[in-house]
């Protein structure tokens, strides 16, 4: 937190309830290699701009000090009309410094903009693959997937986001990532335009319908990085949040393993469970896809996403609505009252228009039907460990 | 009550035949026919005032909404209405008329003229873009106001995203403003090139006139972008054109980029003008002439052109390519420069002279200091890598407060407590003054001040709400306390103008010169005549009106050769001849937003709006071009008892 | 009405040109637009499928004949001629009806063609256009007109021969604008289905 002072001296009063202890979203605690070029650009800047502040701000506190007229009289001061001299000067010496500063913002900037080719060996369905990491970062109203494609995005066609090949891997909410690796974005968009942002470890990039924008992620450590939808993109904007989860290379083989399981019906032997099912595949299953037992059918017409959550693995995520509910418990244990809140009657939980196939809808279910349907989530997936229970929280 | 005349005028002494015009007065008819740019500009101020209270209330409602986590104040449709009407208000209806009311009521008066070159047509700038205002609030009455932003990005402005009529009344809305802004433009650029008094040379203008004109040129070419704009949504939502339907390979940054190439010159439409207003300030409580008038002129040219060149880098995230955002962040960088030139010779004008802190001068050091900071954090956004964490989020928020609201609305604030005299015959109470700018200054550094930190925290722009525990509660209830007394400073302002004009009622007018100004409007007596100058000037200097008063004697010193009362014209003339008032300005304004109205709701509305349209400019086409009875400034009360011996003149 | 204009020019002239730059960047932006679309036909007719590049190269010499026509009628007020001004200015606007009787007939037949104003985003973009323009040509038939009238009323003389100049500058202006719409528009090669 140190930094932000360097931004903000003046207001020392409100120091100790200022600087909250967490700041998950914080711009200047870069967590990885480009966030912190980023940093590092800025930063020196930042103490040029608080020097010529100080020198503009030191200049009229004399003028109110020294050159305060104090007489009553028609005495003037000496007239001066201007001095070439010193114009050309104050115009060179900023030209000067800017121009310093925007080799290291070209630099940073090329920095940015390039790419590694880096690739990690995993093993897909007990086959080795090397995967160059990339993932598909999907936005629409209001939430993100992502999309792993084991074999590479060379034949898969992006330009419509409203109509991908099937995935290996269909996830929202959560980027799950492996530590020290270039993960290679690309962004676009279902419906309007969002901004997919995770502060400690990038700046952010436009997801814009019908484009496909580049952008990269690294962390350095195993951790919960926090984002925010940063472009409005509508109602809902400000429930649109998102976290990357980066992971230990072996932690993350895990969990392509796991989520490259589908779930298949005849494993179910609770009946509340099978009840469960029936709701979801007359009811939920319209817009969700879980890998096994429906097919995604969600390719939207009238420019809206149509689409909704992949829900194979459900519980391996910790959160839900566009990041706004943990499904977890801080012990582990599932939150049913938000969950079952939810499905109850989404638009009183978060701001949407159902009736616009925009946000989930109200669907009318019974309670037990609500029950039941839960009980069967509850069987898609692993949970994660309580170590990422714990930190992916959301308030 | 009024002193009309109405006698009948007979046929032949109408130059073209059936229409007569309204005659001058001082009645409300009066205020609604004027074509004299002088009233044209208190209405503009008036007109501007009332929005910046509509646009400082919706300010209030989002610093509520947003001054604890999870808010419900407004909830998150109604939040995005307001902030939409914020930003739309706060730009469109109040800080650009404010500058046009400076304009307005300035520039004729600087540059030694008795009004603009054409006289209705500045009326019709007025009521047209006083119609268009109602018209964009009026949403709020018949279905929902815009709610895509003031940027309104495709495509999520389009029907099937903002279902309500909101983005309809926004696209037309600011396209009947968009009007107004493009004739007033013409209009003023017309006037400094063609009427500036004999011996008054581009560079004799005073630095006001000059930042002005800088900004009727960016307005003439600026307003057609952003009217296209506004034509492709407006044609998008109600005829279905396919512009931003990204489904058949429309591009959504088509927009992004029509905007903000209007958008950017239109940062300097707005800050130029208090750039302008401050340059006059500070001179003359400083008693000395502006350091580097030349370098102050051409630095104003030069961020006029250069800003048509930076638009982009409201675009550095949005997926341009790494060669113009390479671009546009040098170009962006190197703005900063003449806008750097611009601070150090205020401070160098009033470096070394004997500067007196009225309530002027203390908001014309308010935009020095507070402008500075806004443009500092400017050149952190120039930064193309650093931007991509910064832009949409807090910071920008808190850098764009600094350059508008620090930089522009202090400055107009400036002028205001400046010219007050000039405009309304009084002086405002100088110690509510201070207390005004102190107040303003204090909520203004608490409101913003925050906003820098929250945004480099991480606090996105537009939510309606952020959840506890990113470290946004104390901050932001800081910025909310700050709104509030930045409201409270408004309020002083209100109050000092309400208990200065009771004061003033039954006195005779403030001397001619209150300030020791410098330049040629204060040639005039205050309040100034309708006919503006007795007798027009011949300009010697810049400074022309101080070079009268002051002379320099043969060691160097300077002393007075003539009183301010000497040199200032005593405004009596009279049998000036002055255009005469007109109603169709007005009538064609009324007919404008019924045009809308029909456009959104029922196309049988249109009718009405084109009648009253075609019929204003026929009539305005056909009707006297002066007024048969001949000379005007004559009905003026102060003068009556003179004008009767001149009326056969 | 012999105000003395500090740049000699006229108020009238002056803001004519101002506008006229104005004008400019509106059909800046609007050409800008169709260059961005004119290969966005969707599932429509591409611009190379159903340009009639002959007929509007007819229609567009029509327009630029009229600018010469222009030319002659403010020849013609300018050393007192009343009747040939009438003549040329009947004959300017005649023109300009034709070409906008032209355009009438290539957007008709267009839509029959499957090339309505919501097919495509090059439809759009190119109805949005060439509407501006023609509705810029429409307004200077109305201008002209006027000035016929009024000539007729006995109002238009020597004397006030800068009306006709400076209409006469809005209607170059259109037709050069036209130029540049006809070359980017039909000229270049054009994208085929």
């Amino acid at each position: 937190m140190k930094k932000v002072w360097l931004v903000f001296t003046a207001a020392v009063l409100l120091a100790l309830s200022g600087c909250a202890a967490d700041a998950e979203l914080d711009t200047l605690q870069p967590q990885g290699p480009t966030a912190r070029d980023i940093d590092n650009l800025l930063d020196p800047v930042l103490i040029i701009a608080y020097v010529v502040f100080f020198l503009v701000f030191g200049a009229t506190v004399i003028i109110w000090w020294k050159f305060r007229d104090r007489h009553e009289d028609e005495k003037f001061p000496k007239q001066i009309h201007g001095n070439t001299k010193l114009e050309v000067l104050w115009t060179i010496i900023p030209t000067l410094i800017l121009a310093g500063v925007s080799v290291f913002t070209l630099i940073t900037l090329s920095s940015l903009n390039s790419r590694e080719t880096n690739e990690i060996t995993l093993q897909v369905e007990n086959e080795s693959v090397a995967w160059e990491p990339e993932v598909v970062v999907i936005g629409q109203q209001w939430w993100w997937e992502f999309r792993y494609y084991f074999d590479g995005l060379d034949g898969v066609d992006l330009s419509d986001a409203r109509n991908l090949p099937p995935a290996d891997i269909v996830t929202a909410g959560q980027l799950v990532m492996p530590i020290g690796q270039e993960i290679e974005l690309s962004v676009t968009s279902r419906d309007v335009i969002h901004s997919f942002w995770i502060p400690a470890l990038n700046g952010k990039r436009d997801a814009a319908p019908g484009r496909v924008h580049p952008w990269k992620l690294e962390a350095d450590e195993p951790g919960v990085y926090f984002g925010q939808c940063t472009e409005f993109c509508g109602l809902s904007h400000s429930r649109m949040r998102m976290q990357a989860i980066a992971l230990e290379p072996e932690d993350f083989q895990t969990w392509v393993d796991q989520q490259l399981v589908d779930q298949t019906a005849d494993q179910i032997t609770d009946e509340a469970v099978a009840r469960g099912l029936t709701v979801f595949e007359n009811q939920c299953a319209r817009c969700h896809v879980v890998n096994g037992v429906n097919e995604d059918t969600s390719i939207g017409a009238d420019l809206v996403s149509n689409a909704a959550p992949n829900l194979t693995h459900f519980m391996s995520r910790t959160t839900y609505a566009g990041g706004i509910f943990n499904l977890y418990e801080p012990d582990g244990t599932v939150d049913r009252t938000q969950l079952e809140a939810w499905i109850r009657n989404a638009p009183a939980e978060k701001p949407a228009y159902a009736q616009g196939r925009r946000g989930m809808p109200a669907l009318g279910l019974s309670e037990d039907e609500i029950d039941d349907v839960v009980d069967y989530l509850q069987t898609l997936g692993t949970p994660p460990s309580s170590f990422i229970i714990q930190a992916t929280e959301v308030d | 009550m009024t002193d009309t005349i109405s006698e009948e005028v007979t046929e032949e002494q109408r130059p073209l035949g059936v229409y007569t015009r309204p005659k001058g007065g001082n009645g409300w008819r009066d205020w609604i026919t004027t074509v004299d740019h002088k009233k044209i500009g208190i209405l503009y101020g008036a007109a501007a005032l009332f929005f910046f209270i509509i646009g400082g209330i919706e300010a209030l409602l989002i610093r509520l909404q947003l001054a604890t986590p999870n808010g419900t104040v407004l909830g998150a449709d109604m939040y995005n209405q307001v902030f939409t009407m914020h930003g739309v208000t706060m730009i469109f209806l109040a800080a650009m008329p404010l500058a046009a009311a400076f304009a307005n009521y300035l520039i004729p008066l600087q540059i030694g003229a008795r009004d603009v070159a054409f006289p209705r047509l500045n009326a019709m700038s007025f009521w047209v873009f006083l119609a268009g205002g109602i018209f964009i609030n009026l949403s709020w009455l018949l279905g929902g106001a815009p709610d895509g932003g003031w940027f309104g990005y495709a495509p999520n402005t389009g029907v099937i995203f903002s279902p309500s009529v909101g983005m309809d009344f926004y696209a037309i809305g600011l396209q009947i403003t968009g009007i107004a802004s493009l004739v007033s433009a013409i209009n003023l650029t017309v006037t400094v090139l063609n009427m500036r008094a004999p011996g008054m040379t581009l560079f004799k203008m005073p630095v006001l006139t000059w930042m002005l004109f800088v900004v009727q040129l960016l307005l003439v070419f600026a307003m057609p972008v952003i009217a296209v704009a506004l034509f492709l949504l407006m044609f998008s939502r109600q005829f279905g054109a396919n512009f931003f339907n990204t489904e058949m390979g429309a591009d959504p940054l088509l927009w992004q980029h029509l905007f903000w190439i209007f958008g950017h010159p239109e940062v300097y439409i707005l800050v130029l003008p208090s750039f302008g207003i401050i340059s006059e300030v500070i001179p003359t409580f400083s008693r000395k002439p502006i350091f580097g008038y030349d370098f102050m002129v051409f630095s104003g040219i030069a961020i006029g052109f250069m800003g048509w060149g930076v638009w982009a880098h409201h675009m550095f995230v949005s997926g341009i390519g790494p060669l113009s955002v390479a671009a546009f962040s040098l170009s962006t960088m190197f703005i900063a420069v003449p806008t750097g030139v611009k601070i150090l010779n205020w401070i160098a004008t009033m470096w070394g002279g004997r500067v007196k802190f009225s309530s002027p001068m203390l908001f014309s050091v308010g935009v020095i200091s507070m402008f500075t900071i806004g443009g500092l954090s400017g050149v952190t956004h120039a930064l193309s890598p650093a931007d991509t964490q910064q832009t949409d989020t807090y910071y920008i928020v808190a850098h764009f407060h600094y350059v508008i609201f620090g930089g522009i609305i202090f400055g107009l604030f400036a002028g205001l407590y400046f010219w007050w005299p000039k405009v309304f015959g009084h002086m405002l109470d100088e110690k509510m003054g201070k207390i005004n700018f102190w107040v303003m200054l204090v909520g203004f550094n608490m409101t913003f001040g925050p906003m820098h930190v929250l945004g480099l925290q991480g606090m996105s722009r537009r939510i309606d709400t952020y959840s506890p525990g990113f470290g946004f509660e104390a901050w932001n209830m800081v910025a909310t306390i700050g709104s509030f007394i930045i409201a409270l400073s408004v309020l002083i302002f209100l109050i000092n103008v309400v208990t200065s004009v009771k004061k003033a009622r039954g006195k005779p007018p403030c001397g001619p010169d209150p300030w020791d100004a410098r330049s040629l409007e204060w040639m005039t007596p205050n309040p100034t005549p309708e006919h503006n100058f007795d007798e027009i000037p011949t300009v010697e200097s810049l400074d022309e009106f101080w070079h009268r008063k002051w002379g320099t004697d043969d060691e160097g010193q300077i002393v007075r050769v003539a009183t301010a009362e000497e040199v200032c014209q005593k405004g009596t003339a009279t049998g000036v001849h002055l255009p005469s008032p007109s109603y169709w300005p007005l009538i064609f304004a009324i007919g404008l937003p019924l045009l809308g109205l029909g456009l959104i709701f029922n196309l049988w509305l249109t009718l009405p709006g084109g009648i009253l349209i075609v019929t204003a400019l026929y009539a305005w086409i056909f009707e006297p071009v002066d007024d048969p009875d001949g000379p005007h400034g004559d009905h003026h009360e102060v003068n009556e008892e003179i004008s009767e011996g001149a009326s056969d003149v | 009405m012999s105000e003395e204009t500090t740049t000699g020019l006229s108020h009238n002239k002056l803001a004519m040109w101002v506008f006229l730059g104005s004008e400019c960047l509106l059909f800046g932006a609007l050409i800008s637009t169709y260059l961005l679309y004119r290969n966005k036909f969707y599932d429509g007719p591409a611009p190379g499928d159903i340009f009639d590049i002959p007929f509007t190269s007819v229609s567009s010499f029509v327009l630029l004949m009229s600018s010469l026509t222009m030319v002659l009628a403010l020849a013609a007020i300018q050393r007192g001629d009343i009747r040939n001004n009438r003549l040329w200015l009947l004959t300017t606007a005649l023109l300009g009806a034709v070409f906008i009787g032209g355009q009438v007939y290539e957007f008709t037949t267009f839509i029959r063609e499957g090339l309505g104003y919501t097919t495509s985003p090059f439809s759009s973009a190119f109805f949005t256009l060439t509407g501006f323009h023609g509705v810029h040509v429409s307004l200077g038939i109305v201008m002209l007109m006027s000035l016929l009238i009024s000539s007729y009323r006995g109002k238009l003389t020597q004397k006030n021969s800068e009306t006709v100049e400076i209409i006469g500058l809005y209607w170059h202006f259109v037709d050069v604008v036209w130029i540049i719409i006809f070359t980017v528009i039909y000229l270049v090669p054009n994208p085929t289905s």
